[in-house]
């Protein structure tokens, strides 16, 4: 072969599109000795390159596609499996302790258990509706009355792990919520709306009410999160 | 390719573009059968979805999502979407000396068919003397007048009514006012003017002033009670004006800023300055006629969405050590004397100190602010020293201490301390009266210092409360007040200090931190000046009539009104530590001065506000609304009791055209998160679903690219 396709003259191992060495090759043109016209541009151009370029970019779909099938299993399987450990943190909890971090890094504790006896749903309910608490479980957003206390309580969660049980739950349905001392309370399902996350009046505390709000994202079947609706079920103390 | 066709030999032009096409061809291929397939799946996903939503929808009927807010000037608010007409505002403030007088021209612009009222709510300095008000219609110019405040109110309704065009200024908070102008013309506008005057403010060497341009969100605590105003707040039992101090805020992301600002600046000094700068508004400076300097913005105009500051320092010797002023208006002589003490290093010898922080973590902090109060309260944390006790307590909607009671200021749990602080976060309500409680005692002990550190942006609506809190469990402590942000409620700021017999300071920028704590710092370690007195030569009324203790750097600023023309020699005393502190000032020193009765009459009445708040000695509202009703009156004050109107007597709109009335929208402060303010829905949603639907994709064509590549002609694969 000709000295072009020899590894020393791409000088940045880089087999294409690169005018200086297209220069150097214009240059050394001429002691080559003419080929064939059916080999000439196999020869001259790598011709490996169609069927590498081909393998590398299955490859490298292949990592990504992994990865991201990987990164959605990881954000579900964190938010099943963290439940487990919040619910031991419960445990200790309704013993006596205060403030119980399911794990030793974690900024947030559980303050109370949700229930749905129809559905076979049970859910602890982690202080703080931010981001890094909804991950592992459902949220209370900070400033409501905690779940079981009078006022509005508001609970956040992610449709499609803890809170995909919203879709299914019916006027009429019982929720019962745990408090940290073991005392419960019963609410009924009243209704749900859907609403702009802008509608902060969810979030008021009509003097002498008491229920439970349940927020989360809308619709439900979104493949990306970040839409501007919310699904709001509300439930009232019985 | 192109370039490199065309760079190389002539040869092999045709093979590569060939292959590229073919190459074209596979990639193509190889993302339709994916796309086919992403396509058959989203098909099923939606199918599933559909059926599920259907069912979902057969016994719950959601309510439709709101409608996005649209336009710039609509807001809605309880009663229906309502239009506001356009606000753009013209502030000329002159200063000379310490003094500044300023006419403030805020344009109404309707933009609509319809005949409108528009409510604005504004700020102004917390000493600002506001003493005239004139309504302009094209070349008209129409007087206003002082009246007392329900009067006031009476007489713009009746024109309001009547279809004359009016306008009304009153006082809401010393540094919150409200404008409300009536019959603005469809497509027309109105033009008010406001004036006042105010003393600046002369710390550590350097003057400043202070533009406030918006006020800021305020939290209100307490039950709903009803409803007086248009704010988005109802009136509570703690706030029974909420509803008249919580103008509409637009959302900066969805509606942007409006309510412009120019500023035009005439310093006259009277001394070589050293340095003038404006920390958060770039400006243009040049040379007047008269020999001082006038000041614009560069920018020429600004949203109104934060303080504007100017500050200025005097060249070296020829900063003020005493002034006196005095002026003859209305058959009475005033005064204004400024008395700088020397200033004095920190004592060698120093208490032990027992210093409790509180630090706001309210929503209105979330963004720049919060920010800007945590490496406030590292540093000065860091300053603590060995001997010292400290304890720190953050407030929101709850209140916590990070110790049960102050604890020695160790390297450990300085440490401590600091880790605590960096994790706290800005959410929820601005309960302050929880923190001071934690703050306060009430105790005395003569044996340490101690001083409360009270970080806040001072966005509440309930300050009274607050001030009185601290004056009956203030105790020995001293509570030193840090305004925070870009528009910190500076009454809030200046009177708590007072009343918990401190002072305040003001950080705006993050790279003000380590310069304005500094000053503090000095402040809180050296020797305050005490027992204050002022002998004049005559008879006097003095105000305020018992001066604060002085910290390091501040001046002694005192308006009189006298009996008869100052002569002789006014005797300035007072303690610092054990060292007795002594000045005299001759009378024939005085210069003239102009609207020091204004001035005056201010500092009176603010002194007979305060007296009512007073626990022991707390004078009856009534007497204290005489006193103030006639003094405001005679020097065309607006006060808590006073308002100026101007009615213009030719009736402009036609009986049968309906008046639509509108609160002006404010912006948010700069910096700060609406939805935090005001809260926000939880974000209810992961990319797990997307993340498992691409990858999937992905793998397709992943697999379709491996099968075409199989399939590529050996030819193609070794040359």
């Amino acid at each position: 072969m000709s000295a072009l396709i020899s590894r020393e003259d791409w000088p940045l191992g880089v087999e294409c599109a690169w005018p200086a060495v297209v220069a150097k090759a214009a240059k050394t043109a001429k002691t080559i000795p003419p080929l064939r016209e059916s080999a000439h541009w196999s020869a001259r151009w790598p011709v490996r390159w169609p069927a590498r370029l081909l393998r590398l970019t299955a490859a490298l779909a292949l990592g990504a596609g992994l990865w991201q099938i990987g990164q959605g299993g990881y954000i579900q399987a964190k938010a099943w499996l963290s439940q487990a450990l919040i619910g031991q943190a419960w445990a200790r909890t309704l013993g006596g302790e205060r403030h119980v971090k399911p794990w030793p890094w974690a900024d947030t504790w559980p303050v109370a258990r949700i229930s749905v006896p129809d559905q076979g749903i049970e859910r602890f309910v982690l202080a703080g509706a931010n981001g890094r608490a909804i991950a592992f479980g459902p949220g209370h957003v900070f400033g409501t009355p905690l779940p079981g206390e009078d006022g509005n309580s508001v609970i956040g969660a992610h449709r499609d792990t803890h809170f995909a049980f919203l879709r299914a739950l019916q006027p009429g349905a019982e929720i019962m919520v745990e408090k940290h001392d073991g005392g419960t309370r019963r609410y009924r399902v009243s209704g749900a709306e859907i609403v702009d996350k802008s509608e902060i009046r969810v979030l008021a505390q009509p003097s002498g009410e008491t229920r439970l709000t349940l927020i989360t994202c809308y619709p439900f079947d979104a493949l990306r999160a970040g839409g501007p609706l919310r699904y709001v079920v509300t439930a009232d103390a019985i | 390719m192109n370039t490199l066709a065309q760079g190389g030999s002539r040869q092999p032009l045709k093979p590569p573009a060939s292959l590229f096409i073919e190459l074209l061809a596979k990639v193509v291929l190889a993302f339709a059968i994916g796309l086919a397939a992403a396509i058959a799946l989203a098909g099923v996903v939606l199918l599933l979805a559909h059926e599920a939503r259907a069912d979902q929808l057969t016994d719950l009927t959601p309510m439709k999502p709101a409608q996005a807010q649209q336009g710039t000037l609509l807001l809605k608010s309880a009663d229906g979407t309502r239009a506001a007409p356009a606000v753009g505002t013209v502030a000329e403030i002159n200063v000379s000396g310490i003094v500044a007088r300023a006419v403030v021209r805020q344009t109404y612009r309707n933009p609509f068919d319809a005949w409108l009222e528009g409510i604005y709510v504004f700020p102004l300095p917390e000493n600002a003397a506001v003493d005239h008000l004139r309504m302009k219609i094209g070349e008209r110019v129409i007087e206003g007048d002082i009246r007392e405040r329900q009067a006031a109110r009476a007489q713009y309704e009746q024109a309001r009514t009547s279809g004359q065009r009016a306008a009304l200024v009153e006082q809401e908070r010393p540094n919150m006012f409200t404008t409300s102008v009536a019959n603005i013309p469809p497509h027309g506008e109105v033009v008010v003017e406001i004036e006042y005057q105010q003393t600046l403010k002369y710390d550590a060497g350097s003057f400043s002033l202070r533009f406030p341009m918006v006020v800021g969100p305020r939290y209100i605590p307490g039950a709903p009670v009803g409803n007086q105003g248009r704010g988005w707040s109802p009136d509570t039992d703690q706030v029974a004006d909420a509803s008249r101090i919580t103008p509409p805020v637009r959302d900066p992301a969805k509606h942007g800023v409006a309510n412009p600002v120019k500023l035009k600046i005439t310093l006259d000094a009277g001394v070589p300055l050293a340095r003038l700068d404006s920390p958060y508004h770039p400006i243009v400076t040049r040379e007047s006629e008269g020999g001082g300097r006038v000041i614009e913005l560069a920018a020429g105009e600004t949203p109104a969405n934060k303080d504007f500051e100017l500050k200025w320092t005097p060249a070296a010797g020829h900063a003020p050590q005493a002034a006196l002023f005095t002026e003859t208006s209305g058959g009475k002589q005033y005064a204004l004397l400024i008395v700088m003490p020397p200033m004095q290093a920190a004592a060698a010898a120093r208490l032990p100190r027992e210093v409790i922080f509180v630090i706001d973590t309210s929503g209105s902090m979330s963004g720049a602010s919060i920010a800007q109060a945590k490496e406030a309260l590292e540093l000065a944390i860091a300053r603590l020293g060995e001997q010292d006790r400290f304890n720190v307590v953050e407030f929101n909607s709850y209140a916590q201490a990070l110790y049960d009671d102050a604890r020695p200021a160790n390297a450990a749990n300085r440490e401590q301390a600091v880790r605590w602080v960096r994790r706290l976060e800005a959410q929820g309500g601005t309960e302050m009266a929880l923190a001071l409680n934690l703050a306060l005692n009430g105790h005395e002990n003569p044996g340490r210092i101690r001083q409360v550190i009270f970080l806040t942006d001072g966005s509440v609506g309930n300050e009274d409360a607050l001030f009185s809190l601290i004056e009956s469990k203030l105790g020995d402590s001293r509570l030193f007040t840090v305004g925070i942000g870009s528009a910190p409620n500076s009454y809030f700021m200046s009177k708590a200090a007072q009343s918990g017999r401190g002072t305040f300071t003001y950080i705006g920028q993050i790279d003000e931190v380590k310069e304005k704590m500094g000053q503090l710092f000095a402040k809180l370690e050296s020797p305050v000046l005490k027992g204050i007195e002022i002998a004049w030569p005559g008879g006097v009324e003095a105000w305020p009539k018992r001066v604060p203790d002085l910290y390091l750097g501040e001046p002694i600023v005192v308006s009189a009104a006298l009996d008869a023309a100052l002569t002789g020699e006014i005797r300035i005393a007072g303690w610092r530590g054990d060292a007795r502190w002594q000045t005299l000032l001759p009378a024939a020193d005085a210069r003239n001065g102009k609207g020091l009765g204004v001035l005056w009459a201010r500092e009176k009445i603010q002194s007979l506000i305060d007296s009512q708040r007073s626990q022991r000695d707390g004078a009856p509202e009534e007497a204290v609304r005489e006193a103030v009703l006639d003094i405001a009156l005679a020097h065309h004050l607006v006060s808590k009791y006073t308002s100026l109107v101007a009615v213009d007597k030719t009736p402009a709109r036609p009986q049968d055209a309906a008046l639509q009335s509108g609160a002006v929208p404010t912006n948010l402060p700069e910096g700060w998160e609406y939805g935090k303010v005001f809260g926000e829905l939880p974000q209810g949603a992961t990319d797990s679903l997307w993340n498992l639907f691409a990858g999937s994709l992905t793998l397709l064509l992943a697999i379709g690219l491996f099968v075409t590549a199989r399939h590529t002609p050996a030819a193609l694969k070794r040359g």
